[in-house]
């Protein structure tokens, strides 16, 4: 039932964003990674929509007239939907927030600025957090940003909406956080594609509706009758993104007999893990919440150990048998770092596969067979 | 052994001096006597090693290559290397002129020009680093980054007790040295900004972004100071800045012959010499030797400009090429030449016109560092590209991208669209690696640049 409500709100929504805009109510886009507080951009009265649209080539390749193949096909995915003006939620936006994370999306957001028909402001992402004056850099880029939200949209920012955005946020990141944690059980109740179909859905959806859905799956899922242990591989799925639409993997591995019970992506999920405080400075809670409260992304000086720590800290509480890796073409930092993580799965025995995308079709009769002998490998047929 | 020397600028006396240290250097890092016997041949194709002022360039390259190998032999106590660290020469000078016992070197400057530009022995290295994370294919790792990698795993440099990068333009560097320390457990440290400067917000922002970095330096110095017991001081600093301006002032002269001429006295291989020059760690009395050096140059190119002796024809085309020179391989510059195109300036030389009169010397440098063209968002360095070829009256701008540098790269079709609509001149646009030799193709890099100077030419008669 749910499903269904939150497919048709989702069909609905750009109708929504249009009706909003006509009223004067001003859509904030942002780029993923979990960096952009969509509690500020909410409490200003504007609509947050996260931009993560990717896994098919058109848009990637439309970007191929304005940046060159090494970008990697999430960042030119980006630019393409701009350049295409096909995508509604893509065309609704007032504001881009563009946090300044990978070299690729910094550079899609230089190219979207340079077009100059859309407003850009550029989130400073200090790349370690080790000294004060780091954490003190992107606690001043919120405030003005914060300012920059009061402009655009005529609203003030109090602290008591700013409060109120941030539990609702922990809301839905306290009900992703429950569903994700039942998929340790055998078999699990969600498969990873619903899962992640939920993470990219409160992206774009009413938070609001968004909570009380989620709330409703978690509730659904504590009574689901499950059937006896399944003994399909359990997998984890690594890498820098998975974009909306990006599923074609997934159905793979599902198809081939497998089950991803945890992922550890970058862009394209929600970061559910940690709340964030109500108390005290709030912009400062929200710096020190997106910034140092969380798993570092593989760009973040001095993050290997403590990602690497994560991973093998997933693999044995999910019960994980086995370990893709999605890497999407070009993606320098994510690709480094799959050489150090196989070294350490191959230690522990742990089978691990490596996938490439540059979201091109020609790959798929590829990964097929990878992914079938992959599950074969996992349940020790070969 | 000796005649090589001598064509590095090495004198008489210093050759005797020096011969076992060079030989143990070469051994260390497997340099052959057939690899010496190619290098002479590449000084004497590739570099006009006839002018003094280049023969006492290379000399100091050298010394900074066979200094970096034989620290252990040295007897320094402390080894500290920077990568892809702007301002790292800073730091590094400050230790030479104050410190015995710590070298400091920003790798891999002088490893590029000798193993690469010298002796074309870099592949080897790439492929070492191709073992391990920085794997090849269309993932394009930049094959600089394997160059800090590769010489480690070889066992060229000894571990050092402090690995240093900056992230301005770039996660690869970041990523390495975090899987460095993993795998090899050394120290590191990160000197980084943010690149988040809007258009609307120019110059004030830069004023921002240079706080952060600034305060990124002075946590280097701290991290420095930690790791090795020395304090590096404000004024020790400004003393070596002082000194390098001296040294930017002279190249500047270089700079200024070669746009001002016609035809250009010295070929656009040169700039990568003279970008490894800002960048060894030379202690205040090198440095002097390094001034010494490139003023000695600046008579030696007046008088082939009073003579009317170029590296290409009088009239030919004059050109602007972005991004530095190749820094392992000296064969596009030879071949610009040959073609007929005078390269008369880069665009990584151009800097926006903001001055910051504070006299912090950390907020100086990372003002400097953030003003340069390549340390700029797309928005404003095309501004910047635009402005370079009016004020130089240039025909054409070769643009060339570093496929492995994601910065540059994804900047590259933008800079062609907007010259080409701003100023209406030939642009080639030229996918290529800095530092791999296997890219370069010959025959399809002649062919593209013989129609490229065609269209200039054609361009200029319409005109």
């Amino acid at each position: 039932m749910e499903d269904i409500l939150l497919s048709d709100h989702f069909k609905n929504r750009p109708a929504q964003l249009r009706e909003a805009r006509r009223k004067g109510i001003k859509v904030i886009g942002y780029f993923p990674g979990n960096y952009v507080p969509e509690e500020l951009i909410y409490a200003a009265g504007a609509i947050p929509i996260c931009l993560t649209a990717g896994g098919g080539p058109k848009p990637a390749d439309a970007a191929l007239s304005s940046v060159p193949q090494i970008i990697c096909p999430f960042a030119r995915a980006q630019i393409g939907e701009m350049l295409l003006k096909e995508n509604p939620f893509y065309n609704s936006i007032d504001l881009l927030i563009a946090p300044i994370t990978c070299q690729h999306l910094k550079k899609a957001a230089e190219v979207l600025e340079y077009n100059g028909e859309l407003e850009i402001f550029k989130l400073g992402i200090p790349h370690q957090h080790d000294q004060d004056f780091q954490l003190e850099y992107f606690t001043d880029r919120l405030r003005a940003l914060k300012i920059r939200l009061q402009k655009i949209t005529g609203n003030e920012i109090t602290d008591e909406k700013l409060k109120n955005a941030i539990e609702l946020y922990n809301k839905m990141r306290y009900y992703l956080r429950q569903i994700n944690l039942k998929r340790r059980q055998n078999p699990s109740p969600i498969n990873a594609l619903d899962f992640i179909r939920l993470n990219h859905a409160s992206f774009y959806v009413d938070p609001i509706f968004m909570v009380e859905t989620l709330a409703s799956i978690d509730s659904g899922l504590s009574f689901k009758q499950m059937p006896s242990a399944s003994n399909k591989p359990r997998l984890l799925l690594l890498g820098p993104c998975i974009g909306s639409g990006d599923y074609t993997v997934l159905e793979m591995v599902k198809a081939a007999g497998g089950e991803i019970v945890a992922e550890e992506i970058y862009e394209g999920m929600r970061n559910y893990w940690q709340d964030l405080g109500i108390k005290g400075d709030l912009i400062e809670s929200l710096a020190r919440g997106f910034l140092i409260n969380r798993l570092p992304p593989a760009f973040m000086r001095n993050s290997t150990k403590d990602r690497l720590d994560f991973t093998l800290k997933l693999i044995k509480d999910f019960k994980v048998e086995g370990v893709i890796w999605y890497q999407i073409l070009c993606c320098e930092t994510y690709d480094s770092e799959s050489y150090y993580f196989s070294h350490k799965f191959k230690e522990q025995n742990i089978p691990f596969l490596f996938l490439e995308s540059d979201y091109s079709t020609s790959a798929t009769s590829q990964f097929k067979t990878r992914i079938e002998a992959f599950m074969e490998i996992v349940n020790g047929e070969i | 052994m000796k005649e090589f020397l001598k064509l590095c600028g090495y004198e008489d006396k210093e050759i005797e001096l020096e011969l076992p240290r060079v030989r143990k250097a070469f051994e260390k890092t497997a340099i052959t006597s057939e690899d010496i016997e190619r290098g002479k041949q590449r000084l004497k194709k590739y570099y006009d090693i006839e002018l003094k002022g280049v023969r006492k360039a290379f000399r100091l390259c050298l010394k900074e290559f066979i200094n970096s190998v034989l620290v252990k032999e040295d007897g320094k106590n402390k080894i500290i290397y920077g990568f892809m660290t702007p301002g790292m020469d800073v730091f590094g000078s400050v230790l030479a002129t104050q410190s015995r016992e710590i070298f400091a070197v920003h790798h891999c400057w002088a490893f590029h020009i000798v193993y690469g530009c010298i002796f074309d022995k870099i592949v080897p290295v790439f492929e070492d680093a191709e073992k391990k994370w920085l794997k090849a294919g269309l993932v394009a790792h930049c094959a600089n980054v394997k160059s800090m990698l590769g010489p480690y795993a070889l066992g060229y440099f000894p571990k050092p007790d402090l690995l240093i990068t900056a992230g301005f333009l770039c996660e690869t560097s970041p990523k390495t040295i975090d899987l460095m320390q993993e795998v090899y457990d050394i120290p590191t440290y990160y000197f980084d900004a943010c690149q988040d400067r809007e258009i609307t917000e120019y110059p004030e922002a830069t004023r921002r972004v240079a706080e952060l970095a600034a305060k990124s330096a002075r946590g280097l110095s701290r991290k420095i100071q930690e790791v090795t017991g020395f304090e590096i001081k404000d004024d020790m600093l400004a003393e070596v800045m002082d000194a390098k301006g001296r040294l930017n002032t002279a190249l500047g002269k270089v700079r200024k012959l070669i746009q001002n001429s016609d035809p250009i006295p010295l070929s656009s291989a040169f700039e990568n010499i003279w970008m490894c020059l800002k960048n060894l760690t030379m202690s205040i009395d090198e440095l002097d030797e390094a001034l010494e050096a490139i003023n000695i140059l600046v008579e030696e190119l007046q008088n082939r400009v009073d003579s009317g002796t170029g590296v290409v024809a009088k009239g030919s085309p004059r050109v602007l090429a972005t991004l530095p020179s190749g820094q392992t391989d000296p064969r596009l510059d030879l071949l610009l030449c040959e073609t007929g195109i005078a390269v008369v300036a880069l665009d990584y030389l151009f800097r926006l016109p903001y001055i910051d009169n504070d006299k912090d010397p950390y907020i100086q440098f990372a003002t400097e560092i953030l003003c340069q063209s390549m340390g700029t968002p797309l928005v404003r360095r095309i501004p910047l590209i635009i402005d370079g070829c009016k004020q130089l009256k240039v025909d054409g701008v070769l643009n060339k991208y570093h496929v492995g540098c994601r910065t540059v790269a994804g900047d590259a079709l933008i800079i062609e669209q907007s010259i080409k609509k701003e100023l209406g001149i030939p642009v080639l646009t030229l996918e290529w690696e800095n530092f791999d030799p296997r890219v370069h193709n010959e025959e399809l890099f002649r062919k593209k640049l013989e129609v490229f100077k065609m269209m200039m030419l054609k361009n200029k008669d319409r005109k």
